[in-house]
């Protein structure tokens, strides 16, 4: 008979997996039928369950034992506009042993179908209820994957290798055994519960009906090392047991071997363990020092190089390393750009990120070998701020750049480049030690300063950065511009005076 | 020596490591296929030991012989305790015969330094690679970065690990100099540069090989030094912003046996590193930044956590009307979260925010009540003083939740 027709006649609706009662739920709902019409029951299950064979691994006989934990595999066929979502919260649900669980379910999809949408929120009073329902549900599968021991088996015995004894507190047993056989693969091992039992034999999964516990008493020399290791990671000078006791409730302590010695670690801990972390058994055996030298023990290391270790502003603190020059020793002409970035910062070179992918490409549209060029920065550690996880660029001010005009000094002093490129506002300020210039005042005009050439033009980031097409091509050409006229200036003569 | 008493030497060697975590690693299965092992990026906590701290990881040191001489450390050469050395088949076995009964997700491997730090590194990545290539085992792998080793070695332990690690160990370079004379910070942050710069190169490249796809963490102790929590913040934010860290566990410095003088003798109180903890978190889930939690030199609050603690120094963003404010700000509202906040939004879609809301979503009513308006409520007028309401919402003295915080990524 039909649901509908059963509620008709005054009949409880029969159900007894979410595929099941999908469908009674449909039919229901596709006439119209409001939830306080509705009776819904289990069909009587005593005979049901009668055991499979424990460890034969033979499948259950023919049309015998329907476990009634494990929904039958066919598809489900969605129901009238149910959300996935919803659909999905109602399929976890259904696994919570609460006596009116059909009678809930149906409620809350007939208010969603009456318009009622908020019956999905935890802020809604069925929503309350079905949000904690998904979470009773889902809790037991995560204990169980958790907690769930697996004794071994000997060889010889033949499958199941592991056995594991466990008292779920909700309908999950289906989808806990998914998660064994992805995670031991072609091992063979069962898992027996008070109401059905699965078996894996490494290829099949068969339903094995209900087991008792003495069934997966079996002794495992395994469990002596689990023990040792379970005793050896505690730290006693942390005792905490609250925390310990808040995360495994206590009716799934007794499945589990280690707590057995929990209550000897806490009082052990308590009588004195605790002054020092060290487990006692180790705190008692003999022990050693390494006879080792000092300067034996001191791993071999590149020195950093002075650079590394200058401490004239803040910078280095936040940045990997100091970042110096590159290139030529005799170089004729020099890039000084503003400081490394993200990139630069990791691979302690100048000009290896986005920005020097660019510099490359002016090199080349000006016709200069940028492998002539000497390529430094006037700072040379990178400055930046946090941004959500990210590292983002932060200009520096005055004071560190001329914290940092040391560092740039002496590059000047042995490259002696002629013409010196600077390349934005802050590389400027650095070259001419001053806070009073402007990048827009000097683009294209190139002065002599201190025995060299200086040409000043936009930093490669500001034509990545500058918004429109149209702009970046006129930045992008300028500084070709500036470039080859820093070329050209390599045969002026610059020993006339400072303009 | 038996492996039982090397398992108990080198356990109990390795638990001052804070990091637990199992999560992060791509979905593997051993479905129809030889091996072992499977991970659904989430991680799973097998047990509890009585300080409170997850079991999720065979969690042990390849051996505790170690050449450096780091003060705060129980293994360092000058000391005193028992030495032990696994084989690598011994760690194999070890992981495998603890998977297959469900004790653990994976293993996690450190080491004491021996001969060299690329011998050292060698030997780790021998472990993980037998795991993963004779063994075909596919559950979690954290190795512990030597962090002068060879690039070379740290790029193979990425081959096979899920996470690497490199301890920054203090907060400051002095200290490191101070405390761990074979460290440095130099070339902590290098090994962490290299790192993240292989990372990147996954990222952007997809085809490479994989490379620590649960990325990697770190970890500062404290207390041993006199760093304070400003100077930690900052330097944790340095480090998340810089190497894409997941993770920087901090571990209350433990007192160990015959500890030199160098270091103190008391543990701080381990509720200071509970709120670093949530310090910490707020600065990678709520976008908060290190100065905006401790503008001043000096520890976080010991009596109310960070955000409250932030809330009330900030009380000209609140009250906060829920029905407009936007996400973010809602989720700097004290007692309110990241899913309430997000939960709250969806329900503004359908109707006005009430004050019985939020109590069905749980949330601490109490403390929420003077920063919150609602539909029909809002705080009353003029209320009261910062420091009648921090006296109000402080936490009661209780036994603290230490670890919860180490189960999430
Ligand atoms: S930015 Fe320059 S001055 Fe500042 S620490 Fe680094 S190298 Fe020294």
């Amino acid at each position: 008979m039909t649901a509908d027709a059963l509620v008709r006649t005054g009949q409880p609706v029969l159900v007894e997996t979410f595929a099941e009662w999908r469908e009674a739920a449909r039919e229901l709902l596709v006439h119209g039928i409001p939830p306080d019409q509705v009776t819904w029951g289990a069909p009587h299950m005593g005979d049901l369950l009668a055991g499979g064979d424990l460890f034969t691994g033979a499948p259950a006989a023919a049309g015998a034992p329907h476990n009634p934990s494990i929904p039958p595999t066919e598809p489900l066929h969605p129901a009238p506009h149910i959300p996935r979502s919803l659909m999905e919260m109602l399929q976890s649900a259904a696994c919570c042993r609460v006596p009116d669980r059909w009678a809930f379910l149906y409620r809350v999809i007939w208010r969603w179908q009456q318009g009622e949408h908020d019956v999905q929120s935890p802020a809604d009073e069925d929503g309350a209820r079905l949000h904690a329902m998904v979470k009773a549900v889902h809790r037991e599968e995560h204990d169980m994957h958790a907690y769930i021991r697996f004794r071994e088996r000997p060889e010889e015995a033949g499958p199941p290798r592991f056995v594991a004894w466990y008292e779920p507190r909700h309908d999950v047993l289906p989808q806990v055994a998914e998660h064994f056989i992805s995670r031991m693969g072609k091992v063979s091992w069962m898992i027996a519960t008070p109401e059905a039992s699965v078996l894996w034999d490494g290829q099949t999964l068969h339903n094995t009906g209900p087991l008792v516990r003495d069934a997966a008493d079996l002794e495992d020399t395994g469990e002596a090392l689990w023990l040792t290791y379970y005793r050896s990671v505690f730290n006693p000078a942390r005792l905490n047991t609250n925390v310990m006791h808040q995360h495994i409730q206590s009716d799934r302590w007794k499945n589990l071997p280690e707590a057995k010695i929990v209550p000897h670690m806490v009082s052990e801990a308590a009588l004195g363990a605790r002054k020092v972390g060290q487990y006692e058994a180790v705190g008692q055996r003999k022990g050693t020092t390494i006879p080792i030298a000092p300067e034996d023990a001191q791993p071999e290391r590149q020195q950093p190089s002075k650079l590394d270790e200058c401490r004239r502003c803040e910078l280095w603190q936040f940045a990997t390393q100091a970042v110096g020059g590159e290139g030529p020793r005799r170089a004729k002409i020099m890039f000084v750009g503003e400081q490394p970035g993200d990139q630069e910062d990791l691979a302690g070179q100048p000009f290896v990120g986005p920005a020097g992918k660019l510099l490359d490409r002016v090199c080349e549209a000006a016709g200069v070998d940028r492998d002539t060029i000497y390529v430094t920065n006037a700072v040379k550690h990178f400055k930046w701020e946090p941004r959500g996880k990210r590292r983002l660029h932060k200009t520096p001010v005055q004071r560190e750049i001329e914290a940092c005009h040391y560092w740039l000094d002496k590059e000047l002093a042995s490259v002696k480049p002629t013409v010196i490129v600077a390349l934005g506002a802050t590389a400027l300020k650095s070259v001419l030690r001053t806070a009073n210039v402007t990048l827009k005042n000097s683009l294209g005009k190139p002065l002599r300063h201190e025995g060299h050439w200086v040409v000043t033009t936009y930093h490669p980031s500001y034509v990545l950065r500058v918004p429109g097409e149209e702009a970046k091509r006129e930045a992008f050409n300028t500084m070709v511009e500036g470039l080859k006229l820093a070329h050209e200036l390599l045969e002026r003569p610059v020993d006339v005076p400072d303009a | 020596m038996e492996l039982k008493d090397k398992l108990e030497i080198l356990a109990d060697a390795a638990k001052y490591d804070a990091s637990c975590a199992s999560s992060g690693a791509p979905r593997r299965d051993s479905v129809d296929k030889d091996g072992l092992g499977a991970t659904n990026g989430m991680g799973i906590c097998h047990s509890y030991t009585p300080d409170g701290r997850c079991v999720s990881l065979l969690k042990i040191l390849l051996t505790n012989f170690c050449v450096y001489d780091c003060q705060y450390c129980v293994n360092r050469r000058t000391s005193n305790v028992p030495r032990a050395r696994f084989s690598v088949d011994e760690v194999v076995k070890l992981t495998r015969d603890f998977y297959l009964r469900n004790y653990i997700d994976g293993l996690f491997l450190s080491s004491g330094i021996i001969q060299s730090s690329d011998y050292t590194m060698e030997q780790l990545v021998e472990v993980a690679r037998r795991l993963r290539e004779e063994h075909q085992f596919r559950g979690y792998i954290h190795l512990k970065t030597i962090p002068d080793a060879d690039p070379r070695l740290i790029e193979l332990a990425g081959r096979y690990a899920d996470r690497l690690s490199v301890n920054i160990e203090l907060p400051t370079q002095d200290s490191v100099t101070k405390l761990a004379p074979e460290k440095n910070v130099h070339t902590i942050k290098l090994a962490m540069g290299s790192i993240r710069t292989k990372l990147d190169e996954k990222d952007d490249h997809p085809k490479a090989p994989t490379f620590a796809p649960a990325g990697q963490s770190t970890q500062m102790i404290v207390g041993a030094d006199a760093s304070d929590d400003q100077t930690i913040l900052n330097t944790a934010q340095t480090l998340y912003g810089s190497y894409k860290l997941k993770r920087v566990y901090y571990s209350a410095f433990s007192p160990i046996p015959q500890s030199p003088s160098s270091v103190p003798s008391a543990p701080p109180p381990l509720l200071r590193e509970h709120r670093l903890y949530q310090a910490d978190f707020l600065l990678r889930g709520y976008g908060f930044t290190a100065k905006e939690l401790m503008p001043q030199a000096g520890n976080l609050a010991l009596d109310i956590d960070p955000k409250l603690g932030w809330a009330l120094a900030n009380r000209d963003h609140f009250p906060l009307d829920l029905n407009r404010a936007d996400e973010s700000m809602i989720a700097r509202v004290p007692g309110i979260g990241l899913r309430t906040a997000k939960r709250l939004i969806d329900l503004r879609r359908l109707r006005r925010i009430r004050w019985e809301d939020l109590s069905r979503l749980r949330c601490s009513l109490k403390k929420l009540a003077p920063f919150v308006i609602t539909a029909d409520y809002r705080p009353a007028q003029g209320a009261a003083s910062t420091d009648l309401l921090r006296r109000n919402l402080a936490d009661a003295p209780q036994q603290m939740n230490l670890w919860p915080e180490l189960q999430a990524a």
